[in-house]
């Protein structure tokens, strides 16, 4: 995992510096790139951090099993207070840190400015983490005494699900693409309003923007002076203001958050999706599928991950469709059909991201229940095929969209289609049987957030895994499907030895996919019937 | 109706349960008791299937859990401890999801059965709700339902009175009796000396993960060579000791 992490790393800080000494090498408005860059990425990591703190003071400050221990205690209320913000602070920190990091070091690569850049860059980080805390934390406790905590929860969650959604949208919808190609605008004075940054003086991300690229830029040192002491300032304006909340409303919502949920369930319209899918499976199957179905959409966390997956695909499709291929020097249709062969990979990878979410996670839903099925009839390797055979219709569904849709917008040739269309539909099973295999293999039954889940060392292994099988299957039908391709180019007919080497590749193929179904869901039933 | 034949388990060396032989006949209540960290548990849990044996056998109705494990746990019904459930249904739905594993789905009486059961345990005006919205007793109650939907021949139950309180204990008591007269055999373990002697027709006490003592009461009082109550008969067995009276700790 910390070699994972580390070449994430690499590669984050290799992309960034790739980008800015591009942008260092456009005369005049180079700079207002950079800069513009810096703006968007602190405006961005800012935003992240307010919703973090909001989702984790929720949890930390309220439902967390450990609370009735601490405010049982003699421990003041603003010491409970203080060090669950503190806690909330770093839990939801930490992320944001690890993946802004690489960017800001790229800055001081490319730009090598003196250590007052590393100085400001620590303190004035600090400071912005403090304010973003503060905000989310007055904004969770504020929204807490107003609604039930359990209730909070669950419209916080949808209501971030949902911007995240409508932000990652509008950001692909605005094309940023075209700001590296200032052919598309007409003039440098419409290109460089189309820079300024979204962001206002009052911000802390504004400062913390001017007071490093005044570093970056070798600028003067009163700019500096000025931004820091105005970030601290609000900075400790914010914690008192949090303290003062605390002290009026905090225990208030915390006794609130106390009562039970109570909420009926919505029936009628899930039993009839439900009778759809119990006749081609046993009772004992059906059961289970029909308590899949009703978890998943009575609860927020799960359901609303479909608005991200959505919102995944229309994107996806978007890019396709305003690739500009015309630019290429390379012959059109080559192109198309080269990048259709590619993008095999690509949706495949799409799959498996969606696997880990969904299918690896099967298994673990069960949480602290397993043991209603471990003591059940129901053996072990009925359940995960049934499993198995309930996921993998809805990832065809995803699969074919996506390869079927991009290829018409890609305009391929009939044969890049049918095959691209049948690698997909094949290789399904596969990253299906992998997700659940793995799923079986590593299971965490018990979690607090079934999130949670996916992100562990399974969830890594499977993907992993997954990449590696796409990428075979890339692999082996490269060579038959140039040979193909270009006897079409050329209008001849494929020689008796090239035929010799189609066969075998596309045979081996069939011998992945299948080896990719059977070897994970076995060993994932072995794991699973030892577990204890 | 239930065997135990040399049953062991064993955790990284430690013998949890330790080559224990049991027999419990058709339509008795049987309880299982011992100190904290015994193996009772563990005993119940391989018995219900949910952990596998190190070795030995478990034969309930005739039938190797090893062997036969589906037919085994289509006659048994569990009730753990902990009464971990699927939040996210409703009593009624989860009932139905257990008929479903059961394949008692396309049962005439079940939705009749299921009314009944819950109106037993006093859930009935619950049925549509979700169980998140359930206390500790209502999902334990809810649970015994679960156990007893299929009408199982073989009851397990680990500590069952937990959550529960008085009067949902009463009931579990007089539901035990009812199915015991009707043939059903109950495994029981419980840290309810009382609940035990007011209940149980044999008992067996285990130690250290081995069975030190079985019988019915009188045996295990002649054994323990005390007059009394189980608490005495019990406490003898196992050695337990008062603690000594502590002094309070000294405020600084």
């Amino acid at each position: 995992m910390v070699i994972v992490g580390f070449a994430f790393w690499g590669l984050m800080f290799l992309l960034s510096t790739r980008v800015l000494l591009y942008f260092q090498s456009v005369e005049v408005i180079g700079d207002l790139l950079a800069h513009h860059l810096l703006s968007m990425v602190f405006l961005t990591f800012f935003s992240l951090l307010i919703f973090s703190n909001i989702i984790t003071a929720l949890s930390n400050l309220y439902l967390s099993k450990d609370l009735e221990t601490c405010h049982a205690s003699p421990a003041l209320l603003e010491e409970v207070f203080v060090s669950r913000s503190i806690y909330t602070v770093a839990d939801s920190s930490w992320m944001v840190i690890v993946f802004g990091l690489p960017i800001l070091m790229a800055y001081a690569y490319v730009y090598r400015p003196g250590p007052a850049y590393y100085a400001d860059l620590i303190h004035m980080a600090l400071a912005v983490i403090i304010i973003a805390a503060g905000l989310g934390i007055v904004f969770t406790m504020i929204l807490v005494s107003l609604f039930p905590a359990q209730r909070t929860k669950d419209l916080i969650m949808l209501l971030s699900i949902f911007i995240i959604v409508g932000l990652y949208l509008m950001f692909r919808f605005l094309r940023p693409e075209r700001l590296v190609d200032p052919d598309t605008f007409f003039s440098v004075t419409q290109y460089v309003s189309a820079l300024k940054a979204p962001d206002s003086p009052y911000l802390p991300t504004y400062w913390i923007t001017e007071m490093l690229w005044a570093s970056l830029s070798k600028g003067q040192g009163e700019t500096r002076l000025f931004y820091a002491v105005l970030m601290w300032s609000t900075a400790s304006a914010v914690v008192v203001i949090n303290i003062w909340v605390a002290r009026a409303i905090y225990f208030t919502g915390f006794s609130k958050a106390q009562e039970a949920k109570r909420r009926r369930g919505g029936k009628k319209i899930l039993d009839l999706f439900i009778h759809l899918f119990r006749r081609p499976l046993g009772d004992d199957l059906a059961s289970i599928v029909e308590k899949e179905i009703r978890t998943f959409f009575r609860d927020n966390t799960q359901w609303s991950q479909l608005l991200l997956l959505g919102a995944l695909v229309v994107v996806y499709l978007y890019n396709f469709s305003v690739l500009p291929l015309d630019m290429s020097p390379v012959r059109l249709e080559f192109l198309q059909n080269e990048i259709a062969f590619l993008n095999m990979g690509l949706a495949g990878f799409v799959l498996s991201a969606v696997s880990v979410r969904f299918i690896f996670p099967a298994v673990s839903s069960e949480g602290g229940a397993f043991w209603i099925l471990q003591s059940s009839p129901l053996s072990v390797r009925r359940y995960l095929w049934g499993k198995y055979a309930f996921y993998v219709p809805a990832m065809l569904c995803l699969g074919e969209v996506l390869i079927i849709a991009t290829n018409h917008l890609l305009d391929v040739t009939p044969f890049m289609m049918i095959l691209s269309a049948i690698t997909m539909f094949m290789a399904v099973f596969g990253i299906v049987a992998m997700g659940m295999g793995f799923g079986a293999i590593y299971p965490k039954f018990e979690y607090q957030n079934i999130a949670q889940v996916a992100t562990g060392f399974g969830g890594l292994m499977y993907m992993i895994f997954s990449a590696l099988f796409m990428g075979l299957i890339i692999v082996l039908e490269a060579g038959p499907v140039y040979i193909i391709f270009m006897a079409h180019v050329k209008g001849a007919p494929i020689t008796p030895m090239e035929w010799l080497f189609i066969i075998p590749c596309f045979f081996m193929v069939l011998v992945i996919i299948a080896f990719a179904v059977y070897k994970p869901m076995k060993i994932g039933l072995e794991a699973l019937s030892q577990y204890e | 109706m239930i065997k135990l034949i040399n049953l062991t388990k064993m955790y990284r060396g430690l013998r949890a349960v330790d080559d224990i032989n049991l027999e419990v006949r058709e339509g008795i209540i049987h309880g299982f008791l011992g100190p904290n960290g015994a193996g009772k548990t563990t005993t119940i849990k391989m018995m219900a299937g949910v952990l596998k044996p190190t070795a030995g056998q478990i034969i309930i109705n005739g039938m190797d859990l090893a062997k036969q494990p589906s037919e085994v746990k289509a006659c048994t019904g569990f009730i753990p401890d902990r009464p971990f459930i699927y939040e996210k249904l409703t009593g009624s739905e989860f009932l139905h999801f257990i008929a479903g594993l059961y394949r008692l789905d396309h049962h005439p009486a079940l939705v009749k059965r299921v009314t009944a059961l819950l109106e037993l345990f006093e859930l009935i005006h619950w049925a549509d709700e979700l169980v998140e919205s359930y206390s500790h007793g209502m999902k334990q109650r809810l649970i015994m339902c679960a156990a007893l939907l299929h009408q199982p021949k073989v009851l397990i139950v680990d500590e069952p009175m937990v959550g529960l309180d008085p009067k949902g204990a009463r009931l579990v008591k007089d539901i035990f009796r009812e199915e015991a007269a009707q043939g059903t055999t109950i495994f029981m373990s419980t840290h309810s000396l009382e609940v035990a002697q007011e209940v149980c027709q044999e008992i067996a006490i285990i130690q250290a993960g081995r069975i030190i003592a079985t019988g019915t009461a009188k045996d295990l009082q002649k054994k323990a060579g005390v007059d009394g109550n189980l608490e005495n008969i019990f406490l003898k067995l196992t050695e337990g000791k008062r603690l000594a009276h502590a002094k309070p700790l000294s405020s600084a």
